[in-house]
């Protein structure tokens, strides 16, 4: 080798180099010398002349840049090859690589990916066929083949999240060999055995190949989480390592479902032990979201540990005797605990108010925890439900009350047998003192608790004493009588309180230990509680997979789902990489490592010939090429510019067309913006926008087309006379009436509708009705007219055939109680004081609203109530009184025929406008006087 | 092949001046036609063949009332019973303002032509002044000399341009009055619409104006040949014609029409332009502008009024 680290690949093509001379003369060879002659009439001969020339000379360095772009490139033919690799295979045989792609080869996956692919080269370099297996794969095919093929199949492998398996490797690859003698035997190990290979190892060995290498990362630790619980005092996690030669430290990150870190945590490993712990000592709160634990700053499966829902949030479900009355909820047993329990828990309250039919739903949703609030004896025909839920391993979490109280003995959902009747410390017939708490039992799960010393209790259930009573006591008060019992019951457990969960026995509901005790006692829970009589096997379907370099993906094809057989997982194989089983809902954790698990290194059995161990170091061998020629191309770009702007091109596009061309920039960014945010418009047009925009500027009257066409006439010329009546003496000009088809139109535009009822007309239908029940909840006001004030002719008992429709209209409608407009109404004295409201006939009341505080306390004049009635209903015919025609000319009579009375029907319709518009404005507006005298003072 | 055209150095004043009174000679005494001179105080040596201030006897006219008394002819009018009173003619002299471009591109002579053009245009220039010198026109150069009327003003205006050599810009021409005459020498390559921006303004001030263009044969007929690289003279830009034979047809039809386009537009504006070639002789130009300067209409646009 040269002092340079340089070989090349093809030094016969170095002799090009020595055509650079001739380059050099061709670049140099221009075109003709030009005479040179000067003419002055140079700027007419430029019209003539278009085309310039470049100056025939080029500059020097450009033919020196020239000249290196060619040397460069004939460099670069050579293939140049800087820091040259030497062959480590023998040729004696074929070349058998034994390549780990198991989780902790993820990390360093390309070195070990360009290592094998350098034992590859050299083996097509010697000639000699390849066998390549992997460790991870499926079937660990082995074939003998050529170095191409090996090299393809080398680059469609990935590191799999699961164990290698050597055994089954190496004797794949003795199967593949045959009598074949080896040459060169390369083990590529993840640094890890795995299963016991020595045997199989052996036997490769056996086979005395020429070379033995051995690929290992020695240097770099391993670490993989072992398993993890959620306890009571922390989320704790433990670790294997390789190596256990000094304590180190690692930090461990937990996420939630969606990746974000939530908490963080110190793995410790003890020198001398292979097993670290570490612990997130975090509120439980927080635990619940723990999704996966992974240790920072390692990308391998190993170092990331998924939990499913056996380290979640426990579900309660809570049961109670009363309904939660949202109207006092402190007297509510299950408002104390929701509040209690809602931090830590998933609450559940059933459906179906009876008792059975509620026992029966919460167990079917398999909750953790069941609640019960007072509830003296559970149905007998739930009770086998309950036992066997609790069977299960549920926890009953029972308070007592006036119903446990007074129930039967002998009640097998209680901790302890119970005396009938509760005690009543304290009272008024009482010697005893409320009681206070004892500290906690020492074994019970309140153990380590703080006496609380705030809590008294008044009343309370006593159990019957009993040999076992004392171990099943959790807390008891003072004198010693048990406050909190608890029993174990199958697999799970009953735990009773001797008190009411709300605040009328005692105040423990409403002090900070009943959330603890609460807390504590749910923490005894299981997670799930299996159904019974689950089938052996449970089949799950793969929900997400574990990567190999850690992260979390969807699962491809080639994942079979997951049996588990009689509550056991089964190992992590090709078909069950580790991941998340299940279904959004609910899923189970596959991890990668088993709780027995150990991390052991990898070391190849004695063998006497000569052994290579060498770490997985990237060669540093580069090719030149692809560099020079890079830089030739740049180069050559370059020399592109150069010469574009030597010959002015580039100056003469700045200089004289430079605002030519912002211009066009401008115009072009206009055009495309143009033709990009135009369509990202939504057309939200409908048709008839353009009517309602049109009736939006001004206030309109409208009248309801009832179909009747004489009606519909007088209605228009009606509010016709009342618009023009508002414009002349108000300052109220409402635009042109407007006929509503209440069927279709939209309602919302107006804010009165005068709905005449005629008997000619077909009856709204009942979708009609019901928008405008909903205009008139809306703030609507519809003015009934039903024009039948003589048809009775004053006979009582006497239903016209128009009050008729109107009933039928308004029992469809939610219309509150109504009143004749009382003599302090609002209506009277909205603009003109009225004593009544006439039309073309006069007698028929106004009836409004009734107005719910009907007594006047303080004397006002006038009343408003909240809000403008929201029916108006008469029976005057007032649009009749209004009508006008074209001419101005009343159309009809008023009955008996007085110009006053028209006038008054006239007042009475602005009274009704305004109070429609202004509400009980006016009802304030009448203490002017008052309030102006007072001020005067 | 040596080059068909040079830069030559600019020829000296003085042996232009030699060389301008050979040409002076042969023309006769120069009367510019001043037909609507306004009345100026300033007496020249040219009966105007009118009335007005002058020292020659024009005519006797009968004495109109109202006439100064004292210019009533006492001896003529006893004669009869008029009074008569004596008319003299008007004599006037006139300034001539000249000016003849001094730019790097009038250096330019080709093999075709004997001078260069800034020499033959210094030659016309000066016989012109001579020429009008000796008519007793007053004499004028914008920027370079103020109007003089003296009968070595040919002289003082050589000497004056020679102290002037740099000057290559289009002079100021605002101090010039109206009805005088201006008399420009130039090779007028610069594009037509530039020439006639500077000119049409002058026109409309009511100067009358005399364009002599001066070009070399080359520059019409361009008999270039083969890869020629042409380099303007004035700003040193280039050109490259890779065969400049295929360019003669078009370049001699733009050189024409600019040529004609400037002509045309002068002669709208009432002003006289005048081609001379540097290879035919310098009184051939000096004739021609003689011609226009005397009002003679063989060329100019102007009907001549006695």
């Amino acid at each position: 080798m040269s002092a340079l680290p340089i070989v090349f690949g093809a030094p016969a093509l170095l002799f090009g180099l020595a055509a650079l001379p001739i380059i050099w003369w061709l670049l140099r060879l221009t075109p003709p010398r030009p005479r040179t002659e000067i003419f002055p009439p140079l700027r007419i001969l430029a019209r003539v002349l278009k085309k310039e020339e470049t100056p025939s000379r080029s500059p020097w360095w450009l033919t020196a840049l020239r000249l290196l772009i060619a040397a460069l490139i004939v460099i670069a033919l050579a293939q140049p090859v800087m820091n040259p690799r030497e062959i480590r295979i023998s040729d004696a045989g074929p070349l058998v690589i034994v390549m780990d792609n198991g989780w902790s080869t993820a990390d360093d996956w390309q070195d070990r990916l360009s290592v094998a692919a350098e034992l590859i080269d050299d083996a097509e370099a010697q000639n000699v066929p390849v066998s390549i297996v992997f460790t991870a794969e499926e079937g660990h095919d082995a074939t003998l083949d050529t170095a191409a093929r090996a090299r393809e199949r080398l680059q469609a492998i990935a590191p799999r999240p699961l164990h290698g398996d050597h055994n089954a490797a190496v004797a794949a690859v003795l199967t593949a060999l045959q009598e074949t003698p080896t040459g060169t035997l390369a083990a590529l190990s993840s640094g890890l055995s795995a299963g016991d290979a020595d045997a199989a190892w052996q036997s490769l060995i056996a086979r005395a190949p020429r070379d033995v290498l051995v690929f290992d990362n020695e240097t770099t630790q391993i670490i993989a989480l072992a398993s993890a619980n959620n306890e009571a005092n922390g989320f704790s996690i433990t670790a294997e390592r390789r190596d256990d030669d000094h304590a180190e430290t690692h930090f461990v990150t937990a996420n939630d479902a969606q990746g974000r870190p939530i908490a963080n945590g110190q793995l410790r490993f003890e020198a001398g032990a292979t097993t670290g712990t570490a612990l997130f000592d975090v509120p439980f709160e927080l635990r619940n979201e723990f999704a996966s634990v992974s240790v920072d700053g390692i990308a391998n499966a190993g170092a990331r540990y998924l939990l499913d829902e056996s380290a979640r949030r426990r579900r309660v479900g809570l049961l109670s005797a009363e309904p939660l009355d949202l109207s006092q909820p402190l007297l509510s047993p299950l408002y104390y605990l929701t509040r209690a329990l809602e931090p830590f828990a998933d609450l559940m309250v059933p459906e179906q108010p009876e008792l059975s039919g509620a026992i029966r739903e919460l167990v079917e949703q398999r909750p953790s925890v069941i609640v019960m609030a007072d509830i003296g004896t559970v149905p007998e025909d739930v009770e086998e439900t309950l036992s066997g839920w609790i069977d299960r391993g549920g926890l009953l979490l029972r308070f007592a009350g006036p119903r446990l109280a007074g129930g039967d003995s002998g009640n097998p959902f209680v901790p302890v047998d119970l005396r009938r009747g509760e005690r009543a410390l304290g009272g008024a017939l009482s010697w005893s003192e409320p009681q206070p708490l004892a500290a906690f039992s020492e074994s019970g799960a309140f153990a380590g608790m703080s006496r609380p010393d705030d809590v008294t209790v008044n009343r309370q259930v006593l159990a019957e004493p009993s040999p076992d009573l004392g171990s099943r006591t959790w807390a008891s008060l003072a004198d010693g009588t048990p406050l909190v019992t608890s029993r174990a019951f199958g697999d799970g457990r009953i735990v009773l309180f001797h008190v009411t969960a709300e605040a009328t026995w005692s105040n423990l509901p409403i002090s900070g230990h009943f959330v603890e005790m609460l807390r504590r006692s749910i923490l005894l829970s299981r997670s799930t509680v299996g159904q019974q009589g689950v089938a052996d096997e449970v089949v799950l379907p793969p929900h997400r997979l574990l990567s190999a370099s850690g992260s979390v993906t969807t699962p491809s094809g080639a994942v079979q789902p997951l049996k588990i057989v009689s509550g056991t997982l089964p190992p992590v194989s090709f078909d069950n990489p580790p991941g998340l089983y299940g279904t959004e809902s609910g899923f189970v954790a596959l991890n990668l490592m088993a709780d027995d698990d150990t991390l052991i290194p990898f070391e190849l059995p004695e063998f006497s010939g000569p052994v290579v161990h060498s770490e997985y170091v990237r060669s540093s061998s580069v090719d030149l090429a692809p560099y020079l020629l890079t830089a030739a191309m740049l180069l050559l770009l370059a020399d592109t510019l150069i010469v574009l702007f030597m010959s002015g091109a580039l100056s003469r596009l700045t200089m004289r067309r430079a605002h030519t061309a912002a211009g066009t920039l401008l115009i072009g960014f206009v055009l495309v913006f143009a033709t990009t945010i135009e369509p990202a418009r939504a057309a939200d047009e409908k048709p008839g926008d353009a009517d309602i925009l049109a009736s939006l500027d001004r206030t309109h009257l409208a009248y309801v087309i009832t179909g009747d066409q004489r009606t519909d006439r007088t209605s228009r010329q009606g509010l016709n006379g009342m618009t023009r009546f508002l414009t002349y003496r108000t300052s109220l000009e409402p635009g042109e009436p407007v006929g509503v088809d209440i069927e279709t139109d939209p309602l919302a535009l107006y804010s009165m509708l005068y709905w005449p009822i005629t008997v000619n007309a077909e009856p709204p239908s009942r979708e009609a009705i019901s928008r405008v029940d909903a205009f008139m909840k809306n703030g609507g006001t519809v003015l009934f007219d039903t024009r039948d004030a003589l048809a009775g002719l004053g006979q009582a008992g006497v239903v016209s055939p128009e009050t008729a429709r109107l009933r039928a209209i308004l029992a469809e409608l939610d219309v509150p109680a109504l009143e004749p407009v009382p003599q302090d109404h609002v209506l009277t004295k909205a603009f003109y004081i009225l004593n009544e409201f006439p039309g073309r006939y006069r007698g028929s009341p106004l009836w409004v609203e009734a107005l719910m505080d009907s007594e006047n306390p303080d004397n006002r004049p006038a009343r408003g109530g909240d809000g403008v009635s929201s029916i108006i209903i008469t029976g005057n015919d007032l649009a009749g009184a209004w009508a006008i025609d074209d001419n101005n000319i009343p159309v009809y009579p008023t009955v008996p025929p007085d110009p006053v009375q028209r006038e008054h029907a006239f007042r009475s319709g602005v009274n009704i406008m305004m109070y429609m518009l202004t509400g009980n404005y006016k009802a304030d507006q009448v203490h002017v006087p008052a309030l102006l005298e007072r001020l005067g003072q | 092949m040596a080059a068909i055209g040079q830069a030559t150095e600019a020829v000296s004043t003085p042996s232009a001046l030699a060389r301008a009174r050979q040409r002076a000679a042969y023309v006769p005494d120069l009367l510019v036609e001043a037909r609507r001179v306004a009345n100026t105080v300033i007496a020249g040596w040219h009966g105007r063949r009118k009335r007005g201030i002058g020292e020659n006897f024009w005519q006797f006219r009968p004495y109109v009332e109202g006439e100064s008394l004292s210019r009533i002819d006492w001896r003529r009018s006893a004669r009869d019973d008029n009074t008569y009173v004596r008319d003299r003619e008007w004599e006037a002299a006139h300034t001539v303002w000249l000016w003849g471009d001094a730019s790097a591109s009038m250096l330019f002579q080709s093999t075709l032509a004997p001078v260069s053009k800034q020499s033959r245009a210094l030659v016309i220039l000066l016989a012109l002044a001579e020429i009008l010198a000796r008519s007793g026109e007053r004499i004028a150069s914008p920027g370079v000399l103020d109007p003089v009327a003296a009968r070595n003003a040919a002289e003082r205006l050589a000497a004056a341009i020679e102290l002037h050599r740099d000057r290559a810009v289009f002079p100021d021409v605002s101090q010039i009055n109206r009805h005088s005459d201006l008399v420009l020498i130039s090779d007028f390559l610069d594009p037509a619409e530039e020439v006639l921006e500077k000119l049409a303004p002058i026109a409309k001030r009511g100067i009358r104006g005399h364009v002599l263009e001066i070009c070399d044969p080359v520059e019409e007929v361009f008999p270039y040949r083969g890869r020629t690289e042409f380099v303007d003279p004035e700003d040193g830009g280039k050109l490259t014609a890779g065969r400049a034979e295929s360019l003669h047809e078009e370049y001699r039809r733009t050189y024409l029409a600019r040529r004609e386009n400037i002509a045309d537009s002068l002669r709208r504006l009432g002003w006289n332009f005048v081609t001379h070639h540097t290879d035919q002789p310098a009184s051939t130009a000096l004739v021609a502008l003689h011609t226009h300067l005397s009002g003679v209409p063989n060329g100019g646009a102007r009907e001549v009024t006695p």
